[in-house]
């Protein structure tokens, strides 16, 4: 019994130092450097303990329900990259909020969005935020977006199977890469690409975004396929929502394009151009 | 994985002056994905209306059933069923199902054709008849349908009064509810007429 | 008699298997109480319906009739409680018309025993038996699987113990109708607010030799506050993509109903459908 409390009492790794210049780049086994001791239960398996008292999927009746449910995407194209998500919470059926903001500002030049575990995300992508400032104090330059992303990747991974939930989008713009967008999700895995979607209506943005998208579309299309795509997804998914939330990453910084209810977007778009003929308006 | 909220949905029935409404949502899901933005829930038989949530293949089998007694009904009774006679039918007919429940929650509203009374009862799948003189609620929403009707609804409301209540009640609550919404149909039924209305509804 | 149909049990027991929930049944969730007293019996429940935790019905009738001088309390799954009762109401009616005698309480506690004995428990019905016949004062309580009881006092329902507790330290021998009454409405009350199943108001039924009174609503101590402001919305507040109108006239373009009742156009009996 001792050898178990003195097991999930001690911290479990010791900290560490930043020794050399690609220290974060390298840095694969082993939670962060600042202070993370997280409570856990005095059980054997906390993840499991988790699982079962979270996972509403598997059990309904779980006595805590984490708010899940999203549609964000980002994609890359000549002019930047665009950010777009919808703000819907929900735990089981019932709708928690509908103004959550999915978009994390991790400075002002880098994204993170936000899918899986609210609280996950907010806490490392915030934390992700503090490392990339010390990055930069450290060595008087701004992070890439690469290595941001390999942080965020080498942390959630030492994480692996504790019960973390999050699926995450890191974007930015240096001089170096140009426009950079990384996938980081809670598994470990962490991919470059031009174009993502994520969330339980993924496939509904990426079908919208699949058949209109290309690397030189102009700024203005280029936003205007954002908020398409999101709508979609908020139309055919019953856990997407609310309103869309767009950013536009270029160089010099991020740039907010609103937040703006799906309402007024959905029947302008309807009664317009006469998208969305299944929505009937006659009796 | 309820029956009861894989393909989701939401009824409301409210008693006004001499008046009144019923309104359901037209979503059909399969649990997260909406399948159809035109599927509502409210069947007409004769004078006499009824709203049913809960599993669709029930709610066709449920609806049809019913359709045949009717005719049956009329054939026999040379006249209408009355709202009280169909809250018997509906409540006997899913009794009968007592070890092997169809997996849906009845709502019935109308006015007496002779007494010119008007008439709500709700029913749970077994078939117990809740018999109420201000609002009945179904489906995946009828939490957030009983406070939002808790809170808005008043006796005396006249039909066009009465159709801003209940469809915000059901506007309101659908917003609350991830399975329910995509457009809503509302009837306000008095002595002499029938006024049946979509309403234009969020669509996410 | 159409008796069970049971041509969807294999698919709910298949989908329960699969780990399927099963459905909510509105339940009384009750407090339910009876007394004898010199001259009768009084039986009183409480009024409210539940369903989970959402109070289904605030004001809804538990004492069912069966005959003039006999009436049951129910507590359980509300949708048994009222098909028992009627059922058992019904036979009770055919057989005293075929023997011609008035009705005996022990018969009708009888044919219900028997009835759910014969359900094995599935029928969530529990039902407090009172009433006055030649035999005298009744006062039976059968539980869903069959067995009974006979008894001076007696609560069911989830506020049963709550209810007894007024009986066990009040209840005496040779009590006025009027001292039986306040007792039992002392114990519904008991279960009203000490039992979160049980609510609303305090209904109760007095059944004596000469004749049987039912009292709905004898004590309402939970009257809603009024709304002190309206909430009445605007007309024109709620969006309209289309309407239509359907007149009664409309109607009758595709059926056409004329009573002709007294005007001796129909041949036969006329059948009584509505009361």
């Amino acid at each position: 019994m001792d050898t178990l409390i003195a097991q999930y009492t001690e911290p479990v790794y010791d900290d560490e130092i930043y020794d050399g210049e690609d220290a974060q780049l390298t840095r694969i086994s082993g939670p962060p450097t600042a202070n993370l001791k997280f409570a856990l239960p005095p059980i054997a398996q906390p993840s499991a303990f988790l699982r079962a008292v979270t996972d509403d999927h598997a059990n309904p009746d779980c006595p805590i329900k984490i708010a899940h449910g999203t549609t964000t995407l980002a994609f890359r194209f000549k002019g930047g990259i665009i950010v777009a998500t919808d703000s819907r919470a929900t735990s089981g059926n019932w709708i928690a909020s509908q103004t959550v903001k999915k978009v994390i500002e991790i400075n002002d030049k880098m994204l993170g969005t936000m899918a899986g575990g609210a609280a996950d995300c907010q806490f490392w992508l915030n934390y992700l935020g503090m490392e990339c400032r010390l990055h930069e104090l450290r060595h008087k330059r701004r992070i890439s977006v690469a290595a941001a992303s390999k942080v965020l990747s080498n942390i959630v991974y030492s994480y692996k199977g504790m019960g973390l939930s999050m699926g995450t989008m890191i974007t930015g713009v240096t001089p170096q890469e140009g426009p950079a967008l990384y996938y980081v999700d809670s598994d470990g895995t962490r991919h470059q690409g031009d174009l993502f979607c994520v969330g339980s209506g993924q496939t509904f943005a990426y079908g919208v975004l699949d058949a209109e998208y290309s690397y030189d579309l102009s700024t203005e299309d280029a936003l205007a396929l954002g908020t398409r795509s999101i709508l979609a997804a908020t139309h055919r998914d019953a856990y997407s929502g609310g309103y869309i939330n767009l950013y536009h990453v270029k160089e010099d910084g991020w740039v907010k394009h609103g937040f703006t209810d799906t309402d007024g977007i959905f029947w302008k778009r309807k009664l317009e151009t006469g998208e969305f003929s299944n929505v009937t308006v006659d009796l | 994985m309820d029956p009861f909220s894989i393909n989701g949905g939401a009824c409301v029935a409210m008693v006004g002056k001499n008046c009144v409404a019923i309104a359901c949502d037209l979503r059909l899901g399969k649990q997260t994905l909406t399948i159809s933005n035109n599927y509502p829930k409210i069947f007409s038989y004769g004078d006499t209306y009824l709203g049913l949530t809960g599993l669709a293949t029930d709610i066709e089998t449920v609806s049809t059933d019913l359709r045949t007694k009717v005719n049956m009904y009329r054939l026999r009774e040379e006249r209408d069923i009355e709202p009280e006679t169909f809250t018997n039918l509906v409540s006997s007919y899913l009794y009968q199902r007592r070890f092997g429940p169809f997996y849906v929650s009845p709502v019935v509203a109308g006015i007496n054709n002779r007494t010119g009374e008007p008439f709500i009862a709700a029913f749970d799948c077994l078939g117990c008849t809740d018999y109420s003189k201000d609002f009945v609620v179904s489906g995946t929403s009828s939490n957030q349908l009983f406070g939002t009707c808790e809170s808005l609804w008043e006796p005396g409301l006249e039909p066009e009064d009465l159709f801003e209540t209940i469809s915000q009640v059901l506007l309101n609550s659908m917003d609350r509810d991830a399975l329910a919404g995509w457009g809503a149909h509302v009837y306000i039924i008095t002595k002499d007429q029938v006024i049946k209305r979509l309403l234009k509804t969020r669509q996410d | 008699m159409g008796g069970f149909d049971f041509s969807n049990y294999a698919r709910n027991a298949a989908l329960q298997k699969q780990g399927f929930p099963q459905p909510q049944a509105t339940s009384t969730g009750t407090t339910i109480v009876g007394c004898i007293f010199d001259g009768g019996v009084v039986i009183a429940a409480d009024t409210r319906a539940t369903s989970g935790e959402i109070v289904a019905e605030k004001n809804c009738q538990k004492l069912h009739y069966i005959t003039p001088n006999i009436w049951c309390a129910g507590a359980g799954t509300a949708a048994d409680t009222e098909f028992v009762t009627a059922l058992i109401s019904s036979q009770l009616e055919l057989h005293s018309l075929s023997t011609g005698r008035k009705p005996r309480v022990v018969t009708c506690m009888t044919l219900v025993k028997q009835h759910l004995f014969r359900h094995q428990g599935h029928l969530g019905a529990y039902l407090v038996v009172a009433g006055v016949d030649p035999t005298g004062i009744n006062l039976f309580t059968v539980h869903a699987h069959g067995s009974t009881d006979k008894l001076p006092y007696v609560t069911m329902g989830s506020g049963s113990l709550a209810a007894m507790s007024i009986f066990e330290s009040q209840w005496q021998k040779n009590l006025t109708q009027e001292d039986a009454v306040k007792l039992c409405a002392e114990a519904i009350l008991a279960g009203i607010f000490n039992d979160l199943g049980s609510g609303s108001n305090v209904n109760v039924g007095i059944i004596t030799a000469e004749k049987t009174t039912i009292k709905r609503n004898f004590i309402i101590p939970n009257e809603r506050v009024p709304k002190e402001q309206s909430y009445r919305f605007p007309r024109g507040t709620t969006a309209i993509l289309k309407e239509q109108m359907i007149s009664r006239a409309e109607l009758r373009k595709y059926i056409t109903i004329v009573d002709m009742t007294g005007k001796g156009t129909v041949e036969g009996d006329a059948m009584e459908v509505d009361a």
